[in-house]
């Protein structure tokens, strides 16, 4: 959010790679971000192996409540598992999550980098588009977007990621005005190098960690994002989700709380997952934060 | 000995039958204010020139019609107070009640009545204009008369006239204005037994009652609450925030709980019939077939449906037209005999039918925020998997739905509702009919079919039912086996109120008559 | 103006014919159909209603909504008021309790109180906010039956004066809560952050040696400067908080510009889902606007 990225920038340069995991490492509450991202990772992978049931696969044993050995966490109104639903859930989430955060990352970059690089008109104009679209809540639009043409998956994704954009191409635009005066971009333009290729090869690594922080940030993001429309009943129909589970489950929440309450504690612990991480390697790649 | 036998009996009678109400509750009592939950709000208060179900809620406090139906059906008076039906049904007369006035003051008379069935609920309402195409002449031979001549006969006519189909407007108010716009739609003004005070959108509207109605107004004030979310209105009633939830708000899911509840009386069998059907793409490759059609209806596991979307207050579908008017049931169409549950013989009729079953992918289209419709739904997708028939789940928003099912036809299956009052002549029998393109809720399946067409046309002009009934046989007879669309449930109605109401649901819907129930104290 | 045409044309070339909501169940009459997109404007073609909209806003009228019937600028301002009222309180209660914690926090860092703040924090920001709205409904209306579940009035009673807003009070603790809980999060970090930085400036460091009482010190010059991140957060994350608005109202039942939106959605209601995407935009911008302000007015490089 706001925050992050604006501490982000005080970042300076690169530094290697070993020093930077040791920075991460000291940080415990970062360490176990890390460690609940990649279980989540490891659930999404096997949620096949791990499922006892096919998650949209309803049995006559509807609203059975949590604790027998068949259903552990129950459940729901057509007879479905919880905790496959649970399982399978992760999947969606981080799927979208990291897809649509990558989205936004890519085009923030490109858009950023040109902004930063060419300055001038190009960068006032884009400027006005990111302008443009902060001023609409994102959750607004991708809620009219989708309940308007249509559910799915790939929709999400895009939805998601297009509307994410701005704030990375703000920051990778700051970054590079303060890169584009250094002066080992002057030496690379006074090689004669192309502007794309100073781009790439000169300032992009230089902006890379800030970027990264906040695509692990964006991740939580998008993930909250999806389950917010899953939630409003907008999210892919045809897999299960945290957020559908969630919209399902507002129907039910006098008669069996555990439609509700298993589904959003995976999403509490996917989104509190990224920003632990996206916190940790901001500390990391920032120590003067770091107390 | 006899005699005297009998009239010690009848005193005995007598004795037990005034000690028994002496027993039971002090007679009505005025004041007090009831409470009813509403989904959404409405999207006018003009029930002339619409059908939607929360206008109805509230205007048929505000509105009267010619007559009113009782909770059997009976037809009753109210601004009528009485009428003659001439033998060869084509001719009716209504004797108008006298000094009646609209809640401005204003004096009622028969030009009103005439007014409202041509300019309004002729013209704009979706039910009485399929009434009023048979209608000749609405003639006025002095203030309190009003004649009514038919081109045709149609059966369910006289039922028709009550507030939910032909409510009287005044004329005074409409007379020159552009019906459609009026802001006469947002500031009612009836001669019902409430009259309309305040709406505060998306919150609740009030109504008070109107000290000059004709009979006597128990409640003081009807406030309509507007509660989006089912869960939370069956919470409302259970906190006491809200009297009444009637059966299209009221979330089946919750009656199990609400049933256990001291507090709240619980009805179930509103003779309201609703149906909620599948409709079949006949235009789309295999589902052409009439076999594979059947399949489907064997794949289908209805009391499954039943069960969960409907926490187990439906009746699983016995045929084309469901079991609620009994006229229109056939038993040797009966669904149950004809198609229960069998994965197998699913599977076996695909096969004859020489449909590659894996690659066979549906798209399953429906009203996203109808919660029991989604519900099905997914059962069907489940269902269908079993027989390896993939099923892409497309929850639309309603007017997006429209345009897909109705207009563009873009749909393999989706699954609908419509209800029928009074009559399947009014509400069921577009289910089959042949239907214009884009023209919403009619038959939306591309099913065509002239012997069908003809009898249910002729079913809706006999009037005597035993007659009906033997149509019905024949069309239920193709229909059952050409299975355009199968008919999933047959809803139950069911209405809950607060027990501190007396003398409740003394209409044929649960929406009318609420100046008869009182508060107890 | 960019953002008018840009929802204007996402909204008209959206599948879905807005009359065919507004019709009930049955079939409706075709001239009656025919009356209503002349009515509504939707029998002509794109570019003429988009330039008739256009001029309609330039003179402050927003149009007429499909689905009430009534002009959309009143709509808007009658559930505006509910919503600013929610999001008002939240915000109260997150700067308060944000501010109270991330001050505790700081003053003796990696304290267990500072862990248990920065722990608080952390999952209070991971928790989405309608979940969170779930789940005290789930214990406060539903287990102990404290508060109301919905709604922001009681139904019944006719409520004046004194008990009126106490009403209403009861019906908001939830939703502003779940609201809140969020941006105490985040606000509590921010202040931490914010104070450690500030402890260490040479004018602290000044006032300390001059003798003034920590705790003085502590409130007086800390705060001062912890108001700015405050005051940012709020002011920046204005867009985000009418989006959790939404979903808070959605399961409150609080009848806010959120729900209009929805509903207007589910109801195709165009021209009110243009007038709440305007407001909300024109919000956004002015509220980004004095939080500019007032950031130059506190910034400390401008006060010391």
């Amino acid at each position: 959010m706001a925050v992050s990225v604006e501490t982000v920038t005080a970042f300076a340069a690169p530094r290697a790679l070993r020093d930077f995991w040791r920075r991460y490492r000291r940080n415990r509450l970062a360490v176990a971000g890390l460690l609940l991202v990649l279980a989540l990772a490891l659930v999404a992978l096997l949620a096949p192996l791990l499922a006892p049931y096919d998650p949209i696969s309803t049995s006559l044993d509807s609203l059975q409540p949590p604790g027998t050995s068949r259903h552990p966490l129950g459940t729901d109104d057509l007879g479905r598992d919880i905790l496959s639903g649970v399982i399978w859930g992760t999947r969606v989430s981080l799927l979208v999550g990291v897809t649509a955060a990558a989205t936004a990352v890519v085009i923030g970059i490109v858009l950023g980098a040109v902004a930063g690089f060419y300055g001038g008109r190009t960068d006032a104009l884009i400027m006005r588009l990111t302008e443009l679209f902060q001023t609409i809540p994102r959750f607004v639009l991708a809620l009219l977007v989708v309940a308007l043409f249509g559910r799915g998956l790939a929709k999400l994704v895009l939805v998601i990621g297009l509307l994410a954009w701005p704030q990375a191409a703000r920051l990778v635009r700051g970054q590079f005005l303060a890169q584009t005066s250094s002066p080992y971009v002057d030496a690379a333009r006074a090689l004669g190098l192309p502007g794309w290729r100073i781009i790439f090869s000169e300032v992009l690594p230089n902006i890379l960690a800030p970027v990264i922080v906040l695509a692990s940030l964006d991740v939580a993001q998008a993930i909250l994002l999806e389950a917010s429309l899953g939630f409003f009943g907008l999210g892919d129909p045809n897999l299960v989700s945290w957020g559908g589970m969630l919209n399902q489950a507002q129907a039910y929440l006098r008669t069996a709380w555990w439609m509700s309450v298993f589904p959003g504690l995976g999403i509490a612990l996917a989104v509190l997952g990224f920003n632990l991480v996206g916190d940790g390697l901001n500390d990391a790649v920032n120590p003067r934060l770091h107390e | 000995m006899k005699v005297i036998g009998r009239i010690l009996a009848a005193l005995s009678l007598a004795v037990l039958l005034v000690a028994g109400s002496a027993a039971a509750q002090p007679g009505p009592q005025p004041g007090g204010t009831i409470v009813m939950a509403l989904g959404a709000d409405p999207e006018t208060l003009n029930p002339g020139i619409t059908t939607g179900y929360a206008v109805g809620a509230i205007t048929a406090n505000i509105f009267s019609g010619l007559i009113r139906l009782g909770p059997r059906g009976e037809v009753l008076p109210q601004l009528a107070t009485s009428w003659q039906v001439a033998p060869d049904a084509r001719t009716y007369t209504f004797t108008l009640r006298r000094g009646v006035r609209w809640h401005d003051g204003r004096a009622f008379s028969a030009a009103d009545v005439k007014f409202s069935l041509e300019e309004i609920a002729g013209k704009f309402h979706g039910r009485f204009r399929i009434a009023y195409a048979n209608v000749e002449s609405v003639t006025t031979p002095n203030a309190g008369t009003v004649v009514i001549r038919m081109k045709t006969p149609f059966a369910p006519f006289l039922q028709m006239l009550d507030t939910f189909n032909a409510p009287i407007m005044a004329r005074h108010l409409f007379a020159g204005e552009d019906i459609a716009r009026s802001p006469r739609n947002v500031q009612p003004v009836g001669t019902g037994p409430y009259a309309f005070q305040s709406w505060a959108r998306g919150d609740r509207v009030v109504l008070v009652r109107n000290p000059n109605y004709w009979e006597p107004v128990y409640a003081d004030r009807l406030i309509f609450r507007i509660i989006p979310n089912a869960a939370q209105r069956s919470t409302a009633l259970e906190t006491g925030e809200v009297d009444v939830v009637t059966d299209f708000y009221l979330a089946k899911t919750d009656v199990p709980r609400l049933r256990q509840n001291k507090n709240l009386r619980v009805r179930f069998g509103q003779p309201i019939p609703a149906l909620d059907f599948m409709f079949i793409n006949t235009r789309r490759g295999p589902l052409a077939s009439a076999k594979v059609r059947q399949a489907l209806a064997f794949a289908i596991n209805r009391e499954q449906i039943v069960a969960q979307a409907m926490a187990g207050i439906a009746r699983p579908a016995r045929g084309p037209f469901g079991d609620g008017f009994k006229y229109a049931y056939t038993p040797e169409a009966d669904y149950t005999r004809l198609y229960p549950y069998s994965p197998e013989r699913a599977a076996t009729l695909l096969q004859e039918a020489g449909v590659a079953r894996e690659s066979l992918r549906l798209s399953m289209v429906f009203d996203a925020a109808r919660a029991p419709l989604a519900a099905a739904a997914q059962i069907i997708r489940d269902n269908l998997r079993q027989v390896g028939i993939t099923v892409d789940l497309v929850p639309l928003e309603r007017s997006v739905m429209i345009d897909r099912v109705y207009t563009r036809g873009e749909y393999d299956l989706t699954v609908q509702s419509f209800t029928s009052n009074t009559d399947p002549a009014i509400g069921y029998h577009r289910i089959y009919l042949t239907a214009p393109a884009g023209q919403p809720f009619v038959n939306a399946t591309g099913y065509s079919n002239p012997e069908v067409d003809r009898l249910l046309a002729l079913a809706g002009q006999t009037p005597a039912v035993s007659e009906r009934a033997k149509i019905y046989a024949q069309v239920n007879a193709i229909l059952a086996r050409d299975l355009p669309t199968l008919i999933l449930f047959d809803e139950v109605g069911v209405d809950a109120a607060r027990a501190h109401l007396r003398n409740l649901w003394q209409g044929l819907d649960a929406r009318d008559a609420w100046w008869l129930t009182w508060v107890a104290k | 103006m960019g953002i008018i045409v840009v929802n204007f044309l996402l909204i008209a070339l959206a599948p879905g014919d807005p009359v065919t909501v507004l019709l009930g169940e049955y079939p409706a009459p075709p001239e009656y159909v025919a009356r209503l997109r002349d009515q509504f404007g939707l029998d002509r073609p794109v570019h003429i209603r988009l330039g008739r909209y256009v001029a309609n806003v330039a003179q402050g009228n927003l149009g007429f909504s499909f689905a009430y019937q009534v002009p959309v600028v009143r709509l808007v301002l009658e559930r505006l008021g509910n919503t600013l009222l929610l999001m008002g309180t939240a915000m109260t209660l997150a700067a308060l309790a944000g501010v109270l914690l991330g001050v505790a926090a700081a003053r003796r860092p990696h304290s267990r109180l500072d862990t248990g703040a920065t722990a608080l924090s952390l999952v209070g920001y991971s928790i989405p906010e309608f979940w969170l709205g779930q789940l005290l409904v789930l214990l406060f209306a539903v287990a102990l039956a404290w508060l109301p579940a919905q709604g922001i009035r009681s139904t019944r009673e006719e409520y004046t004066g004194l008990a009126a807003a106490l009403d209403l009070g009861r019906h908001l603790i939830l939703p502003a809560a779940a609201l809140a809980f969020r941006y105490i999060a985040l606000i509590a970090r921010i202040t931490r952050a914010a104070m450690l930085e500030v402890m260490h400036q040479d004018f602290i460091l000044a006032a300390r040696a001059r003798g003034v009482e920590e705790r003085r010190v502590l409130w007086r010059h800390g705060l001062r400067n912890a108001a700015i991140p405050v005051a940012t957060v709020i002011g920046y994350n204005y867009a985000f908080i009418l989006a959790g608005s939404a979903l808070v109202e959605t399961v409150f039942g609080w009848p806010g510009v959120g729900r209009l939106l929805f509903d207007a959605i589910l109801q195709r209601d165009t021209p009110v889902l243009l007038g709440v995407l305007l407001l909300v935009s024109v919000t956004v911008v002015l509220v980004n606007l004095v939080t500019d302000v007032l950031y130059a007015y506190l910034d400390p490089r401008v006060r010391y």
